[in-house]
């Protein structure tokens, strides 16, 4: 395994009380596989993206509790420095949504998608430069060598999220954090985002973690599925299995109200009410309040059930 | 019922114009739903703007009930903005923060009639009542309601004037997936009670499919194709619309997504191509796209393209 | 969503120990200084005591309690000069910012709601304004007009509108944008409904901030004129007037010059702190001003 999270409890601090953002999650991300994380907002993937590179908001984020490990190494315990010198960029990279924040104006694209390589001594002088190169190649910059000394203006939307990616392969990351890559993208573009991560995936067997609330864009990128809601993951299987044979009342509801292409239901499923805040989570089940099967058990923390290998859900429906 | 003949807007810029609308025209049936897809930047909330007389069209009509927009009188417009409300993608953006929910419904209320107080806060109970809010929900600022609850008191505050057509710009991409269904549903149950015509902004086909009637799909300012909804989602004639729906990831592991059907990205509006202004993307193209714009053809279902036979 | 789940509305006072008490001391020391006026000064601030010239402060030799900072070339007492001159300063502050902050705020609301032509010709305006040196144009007015209070006010008006103007007008701008706006317009809302009930409001905490930074600014603007004989007249008494007087006599008695120009500069320090502190706690996103 690349990845293993066992545990895992993440809080915010904030005026208001602590918030269990991530409350207690355990998940992992073998070599060349692809985990979609998947939730709404408010459901903690974001955070739990976050804590894999220890990247919490400063003064009130905190990891509470559990283990990350990365090929066995701890990250829990590793020094501030040791993040930033052997993991971060190096060995766990990040793609955000929005290409425009995540690339500096005032530099040109061969500055950034250099450093860090420069950073992490994978190349230097001349090693750098076709390096560099190289890189942008393979997320299709098209005449990459000439577009060295252009600025991220210069590029398009779809193109500016390829640099992005660019930037996190170039130091052959173990393990991809995406976290909502294609959002901000066009359906026709982001169709090809969707196809160069497949790619990259092949050409380097990096793991990624594809945090997303689009089930769509989860479905055709993804070999693994963890639902997360209010903090926890409820289900969590092949993928074949999440879409197929969900076993999760959250999971069918929110595959049940979306709406399909070629689908001509009159009336889609609404899922009522909205979920719980997380300073003074419920007991027991969290989806309970807006569970269609509800039962009174429901009211004590749900086990979870193994239905088949790696399909595992936490409801006492199943148990 | 709305109808927009030739509708175009240039807007001049010190880098040139933006030629954002070019040529569109479409009709909206009474009671029903049409819906205007297209990627960002290709000029359906332009269009938006100019129904909802936000901005002015350069070249072009639009008529609503057979009257021009453009030659109405102050008294005429303000008739047609009472019968005409919008309701916007983003909940947080188009409530007031600083009033209450009482006084962001009642404001199109108060723009149109004096009535009492008593009469004002009678209707404002009503609307809350059917998007599905208590009475209570008046007294409360926009901040102390979720996502899901704003964007019902939006939908409250411009069914207040029992309007007759809602332009509806994204109604639902700023909400999570669990609350969208339920939106679309209130809106589908308002349409039906109140008799209401829409015209909704999106770029989720998957929901275009599901809740319009028609659809015009819009590329570069263009109409690429446009026609009864179930036609063009069953056979897409135009090169765009299929590159479109072949894009759409399902919810579904064994669909198979197509890339290749549109190569590129879109050109700017500041320097549209020649001709159809598809073809640097597309895969058909031939030599009279790159110079000759193509007319729609075919009726009901109609697409712009010159390898669709009329 | 429930009424319950309001949070109390409880006196904050955690705020008010954050207040900036001093600052706040000093701006009512003046405030009292300038309506009780001569009832409340301990003499006459124009009598002349010849006997009393050049007394220095009390706690110098030759100083006395009854004249506790010291009393100028003429023997009249530099505290009670100094107490008349709030009256004087508090005025001119008053009115100046009413009126610059009126005209300005006005004038950047239409140049930014209508943009345009209008937004062009107040701009050109503004940068006309903002290039002209408020001395010369003191100067000119006071030639125009008597020199005294209302010409003071009028050139510190002329001066300062243009800063609210482009403040405000960026802020409308801004504000245009907002869906809320878009809808109120679309559903036929009038213009000056617009106005009164989405701009003004929003505009509000950021004209308090701009009058209160604007405070200190403008007392020492009137010293200035006053001190070069624009602004002020005799038997008028204001701070910039006194340091004029007050300058020929430097080398024998440093507390003529000195007194006033520490009053001037408490007042100006305290009105920019209470400003700061005012617009951290109402507008976080304006520091750059």
């Amino acid at each position: 395994m690349v990845l293993e999270v066992h545990n895992l409890q993440t809080h915010l601090h904030l005026k208001r009380g602590i918030l269990r953002a991530v409350d207690g999650i355990s998940l992992s991300v073998g070599e060349g596989e692809t985990l979609g994380l998947v939730g709404e907002s408010g459901s903690g993937k974001t955070l739990t993206g976050l804590s894999l590179l220890r990247l919490l908001p400063k003064g009130s984020g905190r990891i509470a509790e559990g283990s990350i490990k990365l090929d066995g190494q701890e990250l829990t315990t590793l020094s501030d420095s040791a993040m930033a010198r052997d993991i971060r960029g190096r060995r766990i990279a990040m793609i955000m949504q929005d290409p425009m924040t995540s690339l500096n104006p005032v530099f040109s694209i061969g500055d950034q998608v250099s450093n860090p390589l420069r950073n992490h001594n994978i190349a230097h002088g001349a090693t750098l430069r076709s390096k560099v190169i190289d890189v942008l190649t393979q997320v299709r910059i098209p005449s990459a060598e000439k577009r060295l000394g252009d600025y991220p203006h210069q590029f398009s939307g779809g193109q500016r999220q390829r640099i992005v990616a660019a930037m996190a392969i170039g130091c052959t990351p173990r393990l991809l954090v995406a976290d909502e890559p294609t959002t901000a993208l066009d359906v026709t573009i982001q169709v090809q985002i969707i196809a160069l991560l497949r790619q990259i995936q092949a050409d380097t067997g990096t793991g990624i973690i594809l945090i997303t609330h689009d089930l769509g864009v989860a479905a055709s990128l993804c070999h693994r599925i963890a639902v997360m809601y209010a903090g926890r993951i409820v289900e969590t299987g092949p993928v074949r299995r999440i879409y197929k044979s969900p076993a999760h009342p959250y999971t069918q509801a929110l595959l049940a109200a979306i709406p399909r292409l070629g689908d001509k239901r009159a009336r889609l499923q609404a899922i009522p009410g909205q979920p719980p805040s997380l300073i003074d989570p419920p007991t027991g089940c969290r989806f309970a309040p807006r569970c269609p099967a509800r039962m009174d058990k429901c009211a004590e923390p749900p086990p979870t059930v193994t239905l088949a290998d790696g399909h595992e859900a936490a409801c006492w429906k199943l148990a | 019922m709305l109808a927009l003949q030739n509708v175009t807007k240039h807007y001049k810029t010190s880098r040139g114009t933006v030629r954002a609308v070019e040529g569109v025209s479409f009709e909206v049936r009474p009671k029903s739903t049409l819906a205007l897809v297209g990627e960002s930047g290709c000029g359906k909330t332009t269009i938006a703007k100019m129904i909802l007389q936000l901005e002015r069209p350069t070249a072009g009509a639009i008529a609503f009930e057979g009257a021009d927009t453009a030659t109405m009188n102050a008294a005429q417009l303000k008739n047609y903005r009472r019968q005409v409300m919008a309701v916007f993608q983003d909940p947080y953006a188009s409530l007031n923060p600083r009033l209450r929910v009482g006084t962001i419904i009642a404001e199109p209320l108060l723009a149109h009639e004096s009535p009492g107080r008593a009469a004002v806060e009678k209707r404002v109970a009503e609307v809350l009542d059917i998007v599905g809010l208590p009475a209570t929900a008046a007294r409360l600022y926009p901040h102390e309601f979720s996502g899901g609850q704003r964007q019902r008191i939006a939908i409250a505050r411009a069914l207040a004037l029992r309007p007759r057509l809602m332009v509806l710009d994204e109604p639902v991409s700023a909400l999570d997936v669990s609350i969208r269904a339920q939106v679309l549903n209130l809106l589908a149950d308002i349409q039906l009670e109140f008799g209401l015509t829409y015209l909704i902004i999106a770029h989720d086909l998957a929901l275009v499919e599901h809740f319009s009637n028609d659809v015009a799909v819009i590329y570069l300012g263009r109409v690429a194709e446009a026609g009864p909804t179930e036609q063009v989602f069953a056979q897409p004639r135009h090169p765009y619309t299929q590159a479109l729906l072949a894009a759409v990831p399902q919810p579904d592991p064994d669909h198979v997504l197509n890339e290749a059907a549109a190569a590129g990205e879109i050109a700017s509006a500041l320097d549209p191509p020649t001709g159809c202004r598809f073809h640097p993307r597309c895969p058909l193209a031939i030599d009279i796209c790159r110079t000759t714009t193509p007319e729609p053809r075919g009726t009901p279902h109609q697409a712009a393209c010159h390898l669709v036979e009329a | 969503m429930s009424a319950s789940a309001l949070p109390a509305r409880r006196i904050p006072w955690a705020a008010l120990r954050r207040l900036p008490w001093l600052p706040l001391l000093v701006l009512g020391a003046v405030g009292i200084a300038a309506i009780g006026g001569e009832a409340i000064s301990p003499h006459d601030p124009n009598g002349l005591d010849l006997s009393a010239s050049f007394k220095p402060p009390a706690w110098q030799d030759g100083g006395s309690w009854d004249y506790p900072l010291g009393a100028d070339n003429l023997g009249r007492d530099i505290l009670s000069r100094i107490m008349a001159g709030c009256g004087v300063s508090v005025i001119v502050a008053f009115y100046a910012i009413l009126f610059s902050g009126s005209i300005g705020a006005l004038a950047g609301m239409v140049a930014g709601y209508f943009g345009g032509r209008v937004d062009a010709v107040l701009m050109r305006l503004i940068e006309i304004q903002q290039s002209v040196p408020s001395i010369a144009l003191a100067l000119i007015l006071a030639a125009a007009m008597e020199p005294g209070l209302s010409t003071v006010v009028i050139v510190i008006v002329l001066t300062y509108w243009a800063w609210y103007a482009r403040i405000i007008r960026g802020e409308i701008m801004a504000l245009k944008g907002r869906d809320y706006i878009a809808f109120a317009r679309t559903a036929g809302v009038s213009t000056p409904v617009i106005f009164r009930r989405h701009l003004l409001p929003n505009i509000f905490n950021t004209l308090v901030v701009l009058g209160t930074l604007q405070v200190g600014q403008v007392i020492l603007f009137e010293a200035s004129l006053s001190f070069l004989g624009l602004g002020i007249q005799q038997p008028d008494i204001s701070w910039g007037l006194m340091l004029s007087d007050a300058r020929q006599y430097i080398t024998n008695a440093w507390w003529g010059i000195t007194m006033p120009g520490i009053a001037i500069m408490l007042t100006c320090l305290s009105a920019n702190v209470f400003g700061d502190w005012l617009r951290d706690r109402l507008d976080p996103q304006m520091r750059q001003l």
